[in-house]
């Protein structure tokens, strides 16, 4: 087969994928009460009616206390602007119409996210995600570049090391991380953090990053985004883009550490970068154990192969046989893995997010399912979340493809 | 050459061979030779035995007080958690609320024994005491309640500085911030010992669940390959691309919402835990039978296989009796990867605020199992940092190191366990 015509199948294939994932988020958030749906999105009932508008006071599709006695008289309304009187097919349908269209609704004005962030409120749902996607996928692939870089060699070392004490203890060294939870290994990091730079600094310093002698942010809750990096009592974020500050007034590209430096200010870029450094290790340190396992055994099967053999009996010397011969084809195996391993770790992003005070598309999540809940968020992260993960596999079966021709032509 | 010379040396009474048993040493010897593994085991072991003592004491579930215990008692000191305040006065200041059935009644400062870091007092007993149970006056009615502060100088402080703090200090201490509030109050050892059966029960209930389901529809969609195979896998595609938090809170939020009639006539479905196992089950199999799958897919090629249909076997026999027992190896390394995140995932569940969706109402959004409690510590965090002024402040390590290192132990022994017993029972690592 064809390179292009196993991507064209494989692209085909993506599509009952997308349309499952979004029927059956759909199908769980209608099981869910639609007054609680109506609450979020419109509030408790007005004290005073639109004019003109005549309020009925059975709540004909929500069968609530009795016929006749509606806690709300505008559910009757609510209901018919949310689209939530149609038959459920009908429902579907036009959901999955306007999310193939990109039209992802707004963030509701009374969910638990909107009361915690104010400025999040009458955003279109495809722009508060895609302000925050950049910082999700820069830590991503910070994490995933730290990933690749321990545990790739690491799992090398102890598969040719097999049963030795180096073996152990990589093993029992990295299965650690995903033995402790991520938001406890999170919460102690970052905690520590602020007490070791308040000890060290104290609360007034100055700093090339805050000049009039205030404290970083970072020493007083370690977050992200950098905007209101210097602590001056009340700290709020204002508005989209949220690091905008500080000199930095426009966003060329989105991503904060690329702004940062697209501007020429160095130490905004520099401080973006530190604070990505402590999360991405304890995201990574929760995924080495996986890879690192799969890494070994793949390597300890390729070892046994005769083409190793052949090569160690021709005299070929020990440390190419392991770096050549078998590293590099063990390394395609474990290509099929990454995708599986980058979804993990894309899964955790909500309780990373949090624990570390940063922003990103999983913060957002973890607001969203809070009750009251915020549905325009939580189907539109989730529809974002499934296309991040399916491209990522998508993208890793190519490669595979691309470099084991037997995939493609089997 | 004649017939005696054959009863020269009697042969050795030979042992009567059992196959079974014999193979079973064998395994074992080669188990034992991996230390780690039995490390595990008996890690593991211990583990269970805590659960056992922890189930068989009368300890209340859901409010962590014992069933008054001898030991906590008049006469005895307990801690009253409170808050530091007076950054800069030159005073320190002690501040907590107090109840007047705590100590029966307003007291003094001389009451207070010792404050290193968490002040203690000496117990006396109300007028109308009946029972103590673990910090509690039972069955006696509150009669009031107050702020209590106090002061000292500013030259005993520094034994509160959090890098100084010594390691003896604090041994395992409350976990909440007040005594007496509906807050949760237990002591931490409490928590651990009597949610270690739950603890362990959900890690294995829920993913014995999810690895059964997935074990089995991997299986069907191995075996019979075609459109079964194709619509099963698209399945699992869907969901291993949803995520897990998500469709772990949608699921429980949804489903307790349901009649309490229940789903399919099995009664209520509305029970927090039953909820809890049931959703992540749920979720938890796709990553199963995608391993199974790949496994039946070489097994169902097998010699033993063609022997079977061609002496008649149906295709029900051969999946039940030969494909699937013959494909489950893989998933005892999965199994045990996954046993150890289930608490991980639970008290990430906790962290983000669902206590009280996930646990039954009694708990009050605390309940004992061990990820939960280790991410009721980790929550506590920004407030100790909050209430801490000039770098000194108290910080509550022993509510995150003591869940940590049980579920750490947890985790790691179930791992080497299985990582041991694939290697004595794979015939083919035994040279």
């Amino acid at each position: 087969m064809q390179m292009w015509l196993y991507i064209v199948r494989r692209v085909i294939l993506l599509f009952p994928v997308i349309l499952g994932v979004m029927t059956i988020t759909f199908a769980c958030i209608s099981a869910l009460p639609v007054v609680d749906r109506m609450d979020s999105a419109f509030g408790p009932p007005p004290t005073r009616y639109p004019p003109g508008y005549q309020p009925t006071y059975n709540c004909s599709y929500f069968h609530i206390d009795k016929p006749g006695q509606c806690p709300n008289p505008m559910y009757d309304k609510y209901a018919h602007l949310l689209g939530l009187d149609m038959p459920v097919w009908a429902q579907w349908g036009t959901y999955m119409v306007r999310t193939l269209t990109f039209q992802w609704g707004y963030v509701d004005n009374y969910s638990a996210a909107a009361g915690q962030f104010e400025f999040m409120k009458g955003q279109t749902v495809i722009t508060a995600l895609g302000e925050l996607l950049p910082y999700t996928l820069e830590l991503a692939a910070v994490a995933l570049l730290i990933v690749l870089a321990v545990s790739i060699p690491l799992g090398n070392l102890s598969a040719v090391n097999r049963n030795r004490p180096i073996d152990q203890i990589s093993r029992v060294v990295s299965f650690s991380g995903y033995a402790l939870p991520a938001f406890l290994l999170g919460g102690f990091v970052s905690t520590g953090v602020v007490i070791l730079l308040m000890g060290h600094f104290g609360h007034t310093m100055t700093t090339p990053w805050c000049p009039r002698g205030e404290a970083p942010y970072l020493e007083v809750n370690y977050s992200w985004p950098t905007a209101n990096i210097c602590y001056t009592g009340t700290l709020s974020l204002q508005g989209f883009p949220l690091w905008v500050g500080n000199g930095v007034t426009s966003t060329p590209t989105g991503f904060p550490t690329v702004d940062a430096f697209v501007h020429h200010d160095y130490w905004l870029g520099l401080d973006t970068l530190i604070r990505m450094v402590l999360p991405a290790l304890v995201i990574a340190y929760g995924s080495i154990a996986g890879l690192l396992r799969f890494v070994r055994n793949s390597m300890l099967e390729v070892m046994n192969l005769d083409y190793v053999r052949t090569a160690r009996a021709k005299g070929v010397s020990e440390k190419v046989v392991v770096s050549r011969h078998a590293g590099r084809n063990s390394l395609n195996v474990t290509i099929t893995i990454l995708g599986l391993t980058f979804a993990g770790f894309i899964g955790g992003f909500p309780i990373i997010e949090t624990v570390f005070n940063l922003w990103g598309v999983g913060r957002l999540l973890a607001l969203a399912i809070q009750f009251p809940l915020d549905y325009g968020l939580i189907f539109g992260s989730t529809i974002l979340f499934t296309f991040i993960v399916v491209f990522a596999n998508l993208i890793v079966d190519i490669c595979y493809a691309y470099l084991d021709p037997r995939v493609r032509l089997g | 050459m004649n017939a005696t010379d054959a009863t020269v040396t009697a042969p050795p009474p030979r042992r009567r061979p059992h196959p079974q048993l014999d193979q079973l040493k064998r395994r074992w010897f080669f188990f034992r030779r991996n230390t780690l593994a039995v490390i595990g085991l008996g890690v593991l072991l211990g583990l269970a035995a805590i659960a056992a003592y922890g189930a068989s004491t009368k300890i209340d579930w859901y409010t962590m007080t014992p069933y008054c215990l001898s030991d906590y008692g008049p006469g005895t000191s307990a801690q009253i958690p409170g808050e530091w305040v007076g950054e800069g006065t030159g005073y320190w200041q002690y501040n907590f609320t107090y109840h007047y059935w705590m100590a029966g009644g307003p007291f003094n400062d001389s009451d207070i024994t010792g404050c290193n870091p968490i002040c203690t007092y000496e117990i006396t007993p109300p007028p109308n005491a009946s029972d103590w149970c673990g910090g509690v006056w039972y069955q006696t009615p509150i009669t009031g309640s107050g702020v209590h502060t106090i002061t000292y100088p500013a030259l005993l402080a520094p034994t509160l500085n959090m890098r100084t703090l010594s390691p003896g200090a604090m041994p395992l201490g409350d976990l909440a911030t007040s005594i007496g509030t509906s807050d949760p109050v237990y002591n931490v050892e409490t928590a651990l010992l009597r949610g270690s059966d739950w603890s362990l029960g959900f890690a294995l209930g829920i993913v014995g669940m999810g690895a059964s389901i997935g074990l089995f529809l991997g299986a069907v969609a191995g075996f019979f390959g075609g459109m079964v195979d194709d619509v099963l896998m698209r399945l699992v595609d869907i969901f291993l691309s949803i995520p897990v938090i998500l469709f772990v809170i949608v699921v429980i939020s949804a489903l307790s919402t349901a009649d309490s009639a229940g789903l399919f006539g099995l009664g209520p479905t509305n029970t927090p835990l039953f909820l809890l196992i049931i959703s992540f089950g749920i979720v938890w199999w796709p990553l199963y039978s995608r391993i199974v799958r790949g496994q039946v897919l070489v097994t169902r090629e097998q010699k033993f296989v063609e022997a079977a249909r061609a002496s008649g076997a149906g295709q029900g026999r051969i999946l039940l009796r030969h494909i699937i027992p013959n494909s489950m190896q893989p998933i005892f390394i999965q199994f045990s990867l996954d046993v150890g995140s289930v608490p991980l995932l639970i008290g990430g569940l906790q962290y983000l605020g669902f206590g009280k969706l996930i646990f039954p109402p009694q708990s009050n959004g605390a309940f004992p199992e061990w990820g939960a409690i280790s991410a009721i510590g980790v929550s506590g965090l920004p407030t100790a940092l909050i209430t801490c002024g000039n770098g000194v402040c108290l910080l509550p390590w022993w509510q995150l190191l003591f869940p940590g290192m049980a579920l750490f132990a947890f985790a790691i022994s179930v791992n080497l366990l299985a990582d041991g017993l694939r290697d004595a029972l794979d015939p083919r690592l035994l040279r």
